[in-house]
């Protein structure tokens, strides 16, 4: 089974133990746990990071979306995901899926339209599907707390759906973590 | 008599051709920002058969203006919804499109270009056809026709006794028969009824039944099934029947949208669509259409200017058949297809089927594949074979097949390499391998393996002793290393320790169906499987650790626009996104440090790829397999029948990959990182942790944020083994610890 990320807390002390040690760069998510704390760099041990290392070519590092920011939707998936809701509304909820897959298509790494198709799974009653689409949507997420809470909202419902009654209350607690009061 | 009028009406009164399936590839969607400079859209435009016209006078034209691109669109069929023609006007900004407006002044957020139809499924005889339907054919069609091979179409009774008779007088005197004097009637029932043997009595049987058809049926309907019917070209197996396809086939355009001279070509090859073809005959196909156009003037269809303009315009045919087959990749849906329907479904029910084919990134594939196979084949001592190869590019998040490259002759319709060459995986397995230690929880990029000789009893008794490419043993090295490098000494030994039927069940989660003999050879890869296989296996590591079947077809919609079945986006989590998120970055230092970095040289300069090599045995085998961002590719070369090539991965199929991977205009590999997952600079040698000041080669890896690495001495940096504990979730490993 696939490993769940871990509570946020942790991941705050973490910041605060790695920055101490002055070799890791500060981890890309330090979650935004309810959104207020945020790991203070203890002073005098700051270092600015380290250079791009003597490598044989400069290792051009993975751009990781910064700490906080919110997900949203550009014009062409937007309209699109509008689309699909028609779509849905109407019944229509095989061509609802393929709108949304466009959309994916144009935007693959927004948890906000794997969370959208894992809607959709779940009114179709495929909850297998909606739980890994908000997986997927969840591991795309990160630093993004609201998006973190929807995801885990999706997969405390498709547990919730199949009875597994004490995984979706976790869940939910997850999602109520991430979700602001 | 009366028999032949039966047949004839009864079953031209039922006719139903058999219309193979329509095959379409993915239609270009264009939105604001999609990254396509003005020349791009307007080579795609082209490719779809739009011609630049200053006018825009009708659908199936564009033109530049100002900085824009204005477009008068076709109507088109997509899977889900039908588009009506009209005026587009796309504007361009530096970072591609900046707007997209419609005649009216009103935006549009995104819009489809029709697909482009890529080849049809037909049947074992080959007939391959396009219908189309009164309204889609351009009057002066049906009037050149006339001219050129039935003037008397509208008044005779199927027959034209008096042609017949000059026909006959020239072929008593000739000995021979050599003159037709058919009517269109005639032509049809030939075509439509009988084999193409010229004796007398066939000549009188198909004049009865001509006659009979012009009893029963009206002109018009006769034209019309004429101008479906009749053979018009000949494609390998494939006979293109009908004008609609001819248009295609010759054009790359609709028939509507035909031009005078062209037109003009395709009523000549009538005549003799071997001998007139426009491709390899042009000279003659030249004379012919001149003389329609003379006879088309003459008999006043069209001025004399006009047939004269005309007659100076080239033949306008497209160099290669259009609608460009592409038999690899049509392979893969017809097989995908196979499961649900039967074959008489796909050759005769007139299908629509909606693919993922991008035909930008198969024509990249093609060539690439083909210029380096080129290259390699000159650096062989083979001077009699020809290296063989293949490629399958995906996106990875949906699981779509893009672009399959079955062997070097692209057009061939043979043996498909890329669904049914199983050769041995070689190194491709060491990710999955690494993979399933990360799972353990025992080993990360910086944990210390030990690369040194192995000597395994075999359960036959027989020792195994494997061996590093180079020949020489590396001692201590951090796994990030031994990946990037593929040394097998080390590689075997965390195998081992990590057991077989665990790996084994790793490779079955992300999708290899036939689960590999569990010996240790199988940790160098002595694991059979094709190309498109590989992908499904690395599409998993490029989308995550989540499994999507890969899939061809998106829809397939009936003859009447019903849709009958889809394959929606399906995904699995098969391994935990955090091993998979610290295996993908070592991949990329694969490509920055190890076997991958001859792709360096190719690939532009920022672009963030990983991928890994694969070496089988004797170089019989030489895989890639490698993603972006946005694409997978996985490319082998060989002989096909398994001689050794002398290449290694790095060698033959990476530049072939980085080639592909260069040409698809794709974007950086980027990955959130998980929660508890951190980066920290290690020593690429000792695996300690470093900073530059103190080390000269360091290399950044992603490991759990509580697991314990040694620092170097020197560096000014606590030498703590772990640099935070949370509780025990995580046992200590103990630094630096050998694992044999």
């Amino acid at each position: 089974m696939v490993s769940l990320a871990r509570s946020a807390l942790p991941v705050v002390i973490l910041a605060l133990g790695l920055s101490a040690c002055s070799v890791f760069r500060a981890p890309a998510t330090p979650t935004a746990a309810g959104g207020a704390q945020t790991a203070e760099t203890p002073s005098g041990t700051a270092r600015p990071s380290p250079e791009i290392p003597a490598a044989p070519t400069p290792a051009p590092p993975a751009p990781a979306p910064p700490p906080h920011h919110q997900f949203q939707l550009g014009p062409a998936a937007s309209a699109l995901v509008a689309q699909s809701h028609t779509q849905a509304k109407g019944g229509d909820t095989a061509q609802a899926g393929a709108t949304l897959e466009r959309a994916l298509r144009i935007e693959p790494d927004n948890p906000l339209l794997w969370i959208e198709l894992g809607r959709l799974q779940l009114q179709e009653n495929n909850a297998a599907q909606a739980d890994a689409m908000g997986r997927k949507a969840l591991a795309l997420a990160s630093g993004d707390a609201s998006a973190q809470a929807s995801a885990w909202r999706l997969i405390a419902d498709s547990l919730r759906v199949r009875g597994r009654n004490q995984e979706a209350a976790d869940a939910e607690r997850r999602a109520a973590s991430f979700a602001p009061h | 008599m009366l028999y032949l009028n039966h047949v004839a009406t009864t079953q031209f009164e039922g006719r139903r051709w058999t219309l193979p399936a329509q095959v379409f590839a993915a239609p270009l969607e264009l939105y604001t920002g999609l990254p396509l400079s003005r020349a791009q859209l307007a080579a795609e435009l082209e490719r779809l058969g739009y011609k630049r016209s200053e006018r825009l006078e009708r659908p199936g034209t564009y033109r530049f203006k100002d900085t824009h691109l204005e477009v008068a669109l076709r109507p088109a069929r997509f899977a889900d919804e039908a588009r009506h023609a009209g005026i587009l006007s796309i504007a361009f900004g530096n970072e591609g499109i900046a707007g997209l407006t419609e005649a009216a002044g009103q935006e549009v957020p995104v819009l489809r270009l029709e697909p482009l139809l890529i080849g049809s499924i037909f049947p074992i005889h080959g007939e391959d056809r396009l219908i189309v339907t009164p309204d889609e054919v351009p009057p002066l069609l049906p009037a050149t026709l006339k001219a050129v091979e039935d003037r008397k179409f509208d008044s005779h009774y199927g027959v034209d006794p008096l042609a017949m008779m000059r026909a006959l007088w020239v072929n008593v005197r000739a000995g021979q028969i050599e003159q037709g004097g058919s009517t269109l009637t005639q032509q049809l029932v030939r075509s439509y009824f009988l084999s193409s043997r010229q004796t007398l009595a066939r000549k009188l049987k198909e004049a009865v039944m001509a006659m009979s058809l012009d009893a029963h049926f009206s002109k018009a309907d006769l034209m019309n099934a004429y101008i479906n019917e009749i053979f018009l070209g000949q494609d390998g197996d494939r006979a293109i029947h009908g004008f609609g396809l001819a248009s295609e086939f010759y054009f790359g355009k609709p028939l509507a949208e035909l031009d005078l001279s062209e037109i003009a070509l395709l009523v000549a090859i009538v005549r003799g669509p071997s001998y007139y073809d426009p491709r390899r005959h042009p000279e003659r196909a030249r004379e012919r259409r001149d003389l329609v156009l003379k006879v088309m003037s003459e008999q006043k269809i069209v001025k004399a200017e006009e047939a004269y303009a005309a007659a100076q315009r080239p033949l306008g045919v497209t160099p290669r058949p259009s609608g460009t087959y592409y038999p690899a990749y049509l392979d893969f849906v017809r097989r995908t297809l196979r499961r649900d329907y039967h074959d008489e479904d796909l050759t005769e029910a007139g299908l629509r089927i909606y693919t993922s084919l991008d035909p930008r990134a198969q024509e990249e594939a093609e060539h690439a594949l083909e210029q380096e196979l080129a290259r390699l084949d000159r650096l062989k001592k083979h001077p009699n074979s020809a290296l063989e190869g293949a490629v399958v590019v995906t996106t990875p998040p949906s699981g779509e097949v893009i672009a399959i490259v079955g062997g070097r002759n692209v057009g061939y319709d043979g043996f498909d390499r890329a669904l049914d060459a199983r050769r041995s995986m070689g190194s491709l397995v060491k990710p999955f391998i690494y993979l399933t230690a990360l799972e353990s929880g025992r080993y990360n990029a910086a944990t210390i393996i030990d690369d040194a000789p192995i000597d395994l009893k075999l359960a036959n008794g027989q020792h195994w002793r494997p061996e590093n490419f180079t020949r020489q043993t590396y001692g201590p090295v951090p796994v990030v290393r031994a990946l990037a490098e593929s040394l097998n000494l080390a590689t075997v030994g965390v195998g081992m320790e990590v057991g077989l039927p665990r790996i084994s069940e790793t490779l079955a989660r992300f999708g290899l169906e036939q689960p590999p003999a569990q010996v240790p050879a199988m940790l160098l890869g002595a694991v059979n499987l094709t190309p498109l296989e590989a992908a499904q296996l690395f599409n998993g590591l490029a989308n995550g650790g989540f499994k999507n079947p890969l899939r061809a077809v998106r829809a397939v919609i009936s003859a009447d626009g019903k849709p009958l079945k889809a394959f929606p986006l399906e995904v699995t989590p098969v391994a935990s996104p955090e091993a998979v998120y610290e295996l993908d970055r070592m991949l990329i230092e694969v490509m920055e440090r190890g076997t991958g970095r001859p792709a360096r040289a190719i690939l532009p300069q920022s672009l963030v790829v990983a991928g890994k090599s694969g070496t089988s045995s004797d170089y019989r085998d030489s895989w890639f397999a490698g993603f972006s961002g946005a694409h997978l590719a996985v490319v082998w070369v060989g002989y096909d029948n398994n001689d050794p090539t002398g290449f290694t991965g790095a060698s033959g199929a990476l530049p072939v990959w980085a080639r592909i991977m260069s040409g698809l205009g794709t974007r950086s590999w980027s990955a959130p990182i998980p929660d508890g997952i951190a980066e920290v600079h290690i020593e690429y040698l000792t695996g300690l942790r470093a900073v530059p000041a103190c080390a000269s080669d360091i290399v950044e890896v992603a490991v759990p944020a509580d697991a314990p690495i040694p620092a170097k001495r020197g560096c000014g940096l606590p030498e703590e083994a772990s640099p935070v504990r949370i509780g025990a979730e995580r046992a200590a490993q103990p630094p630096g610890g050998l694992v044999h």
